[in-house]
């Protein structure tokens, strides 16, 4: 049931006040998939994660699940929550605090004991288990708040900024735990400002700005329609040869040194194939624009348009 | 059952914390040894008043205690409730339950907890003024032991519920906001205390017992006051009784649901105080 869609949202649309916050915004995320859910500050975000966790509901359109067809909302015992502002209960005890959100997620209360340990276990924080949430320092507690998303082994775990706060060791811990989420077949929503991790996880990405999607589909497949392949190139030889090359566009050149793009339809290994044989090619990177620079023209282009 | 959950979180939270251990074991208890030294002390022979306190004097304390207790326990839930919207904490409460089961279980675990104070206050009291009179619980009837737990409950639960109200709806403790008068109108009757024990039976202390912010200060006046008022008066009958409970039940829901609605609003407006036209729109309304 790898297609099963956990979560499908259809022309939902919001609005406060006088202000559209959301414009019919569709997507969905399926089993054992993670979507990159990106949008600038005040885009939307915010707003349409609350509608999908039923903490208010949409003015029209609708969300459903494949797991409960009678919510107008993705289930909440089946779905894990991190808010991007971190906040526990300061005065709660961290393994009893963990308990009662498993709790609250429908397991028994052993159950969530349990698994709570186990996972304060894989985070390293078996120690503070019996202390205050409030002795924890901020990246602790941000790995205890993770721990409450996910406790209950939902199908839906919604991460606003998972990463912000961590150190690099963490961060890559994090990592390898939301890709063990996948392969478990938890369908992922991940939201970040954070583009590197988000290149690194996502299988599906979803921009958002001004409350409408700008942007929607498979990370591959964005990267290949925004991308043209830029080439460093270090060489020894005459550059004139450089010239002779089809579907290339010469950027900066100096001696022994070139900067190339390559039109849409050659393929890098073609590129190769067809460099000039009097050249001797020193060092070669081949690479696509990174997410973050898509991010940033689509986001651009968006404001030109409006 | 979501509900117990967070009732019973609450409650035991606020019972492990210092602050309760100090207000309900160790200040009655500092209280009733420092009385009881004191007239060792004096060498004071104990029961000097021969007489017993008059029912109304009974009456009058327990309506004192009630709203004493019922005043510090909702400060406490109005604390509750601010934090719970500052903390953030609540987003992903929020993903787990509904901002109605959230309220309501915050509001009456922090009830209950208020209750348990109250009560050993009570029973501190009870042991002082045992020092003084000849005081014994037999003068109290079945209406007493049936009625007196009912409002004390029902009571402290409004009057929590209205608290927690204006805590959903202020930006921090500083804001009072237009709002934070509510929390004093079910204290009004008490400036009436002494027309009320004259004339218990008057239609206009009927009326305002079946209101429900003063059904408890009301009823807890008359029922002490009859006995002791003029030839005549009849005791409170039991149907009136039973129709001011109703109503106060009644009223304590609506103030829990209330208090929910604005609650939902408030918690995604945390930098807002809301005025007096908004807080009605968000009761009414809630978030969607």
């Amino acid at each position: 049931m790898r297609d099963e869609c956990i979560l499908e949202v259809d022309r939902i649309d919001k609005s406060f006040e006088s202000v559209r916050a959301v414009d019919a915004v569709s997507f969905s995320v399926r089993r054992g998939e993670i979507l990159g859910f990106l949008g600038p500050n005040g885009a939307g975000k915010t707003t349409t994660i609350r509608m999908i966790l039923g903490i208010f509901n949409p003015d029209a359109g609708t969300i459903r699940s494949s797991l409960d067809s009678s919510t107008r909302h993705a289930p909440k015992e089946r779905t894990g929550y991190l808010p991007e502002e971190r906040g526990l209960y300061g005065d709660a005890r961290v393994l009893d605090l963990l308990a009662y959100f498993g709790e609250l997620k429908g397991l028994k209360r052993d159950e969530a004991r349990d698994r709570g340990r186990q996972w304060l276990d894989r985070f390293d924080l078996s120690e503070w288990e019996k202390k205050k949430v409030d002795k924890l320092s901020k990246g602790m507690q941000q790995k205890v708040q993770f721990i409450a998303a996910v406790l209950h082994r939902p199908d839906l775990v919604v991460l606003d900024e998972p990463f912000s706060g961590l150190d690099p060791v963490n961060q890559d811990l994090l990592k390898e735990i939301i890709r063990d989420l996948r392969k478990d077949g938890t369908a992922v929503l991940l939201s970040s400002h954070q583009m590197n991790r988000v290149e690194e996880l996502c299988d599906w990405i979803f921009l958002i700005h001004r409350g409408r999607r700008v942007l929607y589909g498979e990370l591959d497949a964005i990267k290949e329609a925004h991308g043209v392949h830029t080439v460093q190139l270090r060489f020894r030889g005459d550059e004139a040869s450089l010239h002779g090359l089809t579907g290339v566009t010469i950027g900066d050149v100096e001696v022994g040194r070139a900067t190339l793009e390559l039109s849409p339809e050659v393929t890098p290994d073609e590129f190769v194939r067809h460099l000039p044989a009097e050249l001797e090619v020193l060092a070669l990177h081949v690479d696509r624009p990174p997410l973050h620079d898509i991010f940033v023209e689509t986001i651009g282009d968006d404001d030109e348009a409006s | 059952m979501k509900l117990r959950k967070i009732i019973r979180w609450e409650f035991t939270e606020n019972v492990r914390s210092k602050q309760f251990t100090i207000m309900t074991i160790l200040l009655p208890a500092i209280v009733g040894l420092a009385v009881f030294a004191a007239t060792r002390a004096l060498g004071a022979d104990a029961k000097q008043m021969a007489e017993p306190p008059p029912p109304v004097i009974v009456g009058i304390f327990l309506a004192i205690i009630l709203y004493l207790g019922a005043f510090m326990s909702g400060v406490m839930t109005m604390y509750g409730v601010m934090k719970e919207k500052q903390s953030r904490a609540v987003e992903m409460m929020l993903s787990s339950v509904s901002a109605w089961e959230l309220m309501t279980g915050k509001m009456i675990g922090l009830g209950l907890s208020g209750l348990i104070q109250v009560t050993a206050w009570a029973v501190t009291a009870y042991f002082v003024a045992g020092l003084f009179f000849p005081v014994s619980l037999a003068s109290l009837s079945l209406v007493h032991w049936i009625s007196y737990p009912l409002y004390f409950i029902l009571g402290f639960l409004f009057i929590g519920s209205i608290f927690g109200t204006v805590g959903a709806s202020i930006k921090d403790i500083h804001s009072g906001g237009a709002v934070g008068f509510a929390g004093m109108i079910p204290y009004l009757p008490m400036l009436f205390t002494a027309l009320i024990v004259q004339k218990p039976d008057a239609l206009w202390v009927r009326i305002a017992g079946f209101i429900p912010p003063f059904v408890p200060s009301v009823m807890l006046l008359r029922i002490g006051a009859t006995p002791l008022a003029s030839e005549g008066t009849r005791f409170v009958p039991a149907w009136e009784i039973g129709v001011s409970l109703v109503s106060l039940a009644i009223g304590t829901f609506l103030m829990m649901r209330f208090a929910a609605k604005v609650f939902e609003v408030g918690m995604l407006m945390t930098g807002k105080t809301a005025s007096l036209r908004e807080l009605w729109r968000w009761g009414r309304r809630g978030a969607s």
